[in-house]
């Protein structure tokens, strides 16, 4: 995560050696988009979730059926915990960037219209995590998907450059996708954009909430119909 | 001589097949992960090709030239995970304790921990970026057969250094059983050569080329193709794989005589 961060970093800064803007960016605004982006990251993509894949296939999973608790719960639960602890590091990790690189960055803006685009984010990563790990009812084969998943939210959701910054076709279509939502949308809000035009944004990113929502609890549903397990 | 050659082949071919037939075990599996590594070589291209829409020159480098760094930056990583995947999978084998098989065996142990379990998924990946390399390589004006020739000798160093490297974190396997963790922060270690080291300002740039040698293995090779690498530092990138190569292996020696079998 570190490495990445510090690639991006000063690959965005030799690009501004020679340049004063890039698009709407100036070397300040991108290089926080790039802080911001890895700060929302380490909140989004912190999950204990992948646990359950491995708790499936080796039916440890039965454990939690058996007892009182509401799964879903207990895995926000323990995701929270994760992305408080991921929070951790990567604030230290953005403080020792600063410090080495003694660049400046702004200071987060619209701090609670942000969270609130963050945390449908949250909730989106959450709901499709769960179902990356839900597969393993039916296969064991539950890594490839993950990894795929990973590569792909590495680029469309905006952690190696603004979203933005692509053809405006491509761009106007990945804001129909998940991926924008995850870490660009809140990043750019933090960056200071505002106002009006945030608000079809904000339902396409509830949209994709509710839709994961269904999905997972429907996977849930039909994956504990289809579990079996020996040995137990 | 020949004939320990012949054997030691025929036993790394032996062992390749096994790989073929387990990887080739999970198909659905198989399909994900090429097309997430296809996405990710991709993407990063991609990302380059952004950039040098906005800009003329990063770093000093055109955009051919940046491609040519992130291609070499592919063929080293994918052909040292090729050859030297079985690293990943040597904990179990120290924790417990069938390493002891492996020593019992009267061939030498980096054929079956070292290079015992070729990826073939990379395999795949592998031939594309290499035409693509040459067919830019020969498009990139100054680029003499020489060039060419120590291009691909620092590739070859390059994968010697990266075979120091994962003899160094089988030796500290035995010592420590700690392999995951280690063999993450050298592959960590290696994408910061995905792009010109000259992004990096002081004193990281010269960390990372001579103390941990990740620009030896990645810059130097297209630094050569660009004939921009002087035969001091051609000569001091050929010495510091061989003295790596020496203490990897003294390192691999001590390591083996505190193996305790099992629980390493």
């Amino acid at each position: 995560m570190f490495i990445n961060l510090f690639i991006v970093f000063f690959l965005w800064n030799a690009v501004f050696l020679k340049n004063q803007h890039i698009s709407y960016y100036n070397r300040t605004a991108l290089l926080s988009y790039i802080l911001f982006v890895n700060i929302i990251s380490a909140l989004v993509l912190g999950t204990r979730t992948s646990d359950v894949a491995t708790q499936i296939n080796d039916g440890t999973i039965m454990n939690y059926l058996v007892k009182p608790i509401k799964l879903f719960r207990h895995l926000a639960t323990e995701d929270i915990a994760d992305k408080f602890l991921n929070l951790g590091f990567v604030i230290f990790e953005v403080i020792l960037i600063l410090r080495f690189t003694g660049s400046a960055i702004f200071f987060p803006r619209n701090i609670l219209l942000g969270s609130i685009f963050l945390l449908n984010g949250i909730c989106i990563s959450f709901f499709i995590n769960l179902m990356l790990s839900f597969i393993a009812f039916w296969t064991t084969e539950t890594s490839g998907p993950r990894f795929l998943y990973l590569m792909l939210v590495g680029f469309v959701a905006g952690s190696f450059f603004p979203l933005d910054l692509l053809p405006k076709p491509i761009y106007q279509m990945l804001l129909f996708s998940p991926f924008p939502y995850l870490f660009y949308l809140p990043a750019k809000i933090f960056l200071g954009v505002s106002g009006k035009q945030l608000i079809p944004y904000y339902f396409i990113s509830l949209s994709w909430v509710l839709i994961f929502w269904r999905l997972t609890s429907l996977m849930w549903v039909k994956g504990n119909k289809s579990f079996s397990f020996w040995g137990r | 001589m020949i004939k320990s050659l012949k054997d030691s082949l025929k036993i790394f071919f032996l062992y390749s097949k096994f790989s073929w037939k387990t990887t080739f075990q999970m198909r659905i599996g198989v399909l994900f992960f090429m097309l997430g590594k296809i996405f990710r070589f991709i993407f990063f291209f991609f990302l380059i090709y952004l950039i040098f829409m906005r800009t003329k020159m990063v770093a000093g480098y055109t955009m051919n030239q940046a491609i040519i760094f992130y291609l070499t930056f592919n063929i080293i990583d994918t052909a040292s995970q090729i050859l030297f995947r079985e690293v990943y999978r040597f904990r179990p084998l120290v924790t417990s304790g069938n390493f002891d098989l492996v020593l019992l065996k009267p061939f030498h142990p980096f054929l079956r921990v070292l290079i015992g379990g070729v990826d073939f998924l990379d395999v795949f990946m592998l031939v594309p970026y290499l035409i693509f390399t040459f067919y830019l390589a020969v498009h990139i004006a100054g680029v003499s057969p020489l060039s060419l020739f120590l291009y691909f000798l620092l590739l070859c160093n390059a994968l010697v250094i990266a075979m120091t490297f994962h003899i160094m974190v089988l030796a500290l396997g035995i010592l420590t059983t700690e392999v995951d963790h280690t063999i993450l922060i050298y592959r960590d270690l290696t994408t910061l050569g995905r792009f010109p080291l000259e992004i990096y300002r002081e004193p990281i740039r010269g960390l990372f080329t001579f103390l941990i040698p990740i620009g030896i293995m990645m810059s130097f090779p297209p630094y050569a193709l660009f004939n921009i690498l002087s035969w001091r530092l051609l000569a001091y990138s050929i010495l510091a794989s061989c003295i790596l190569l020496l203490i990897s292996l003294k390192l691999w020696n001590s390591a083996l005589k505190k193996y305790q079998s099992w629980g390493g």
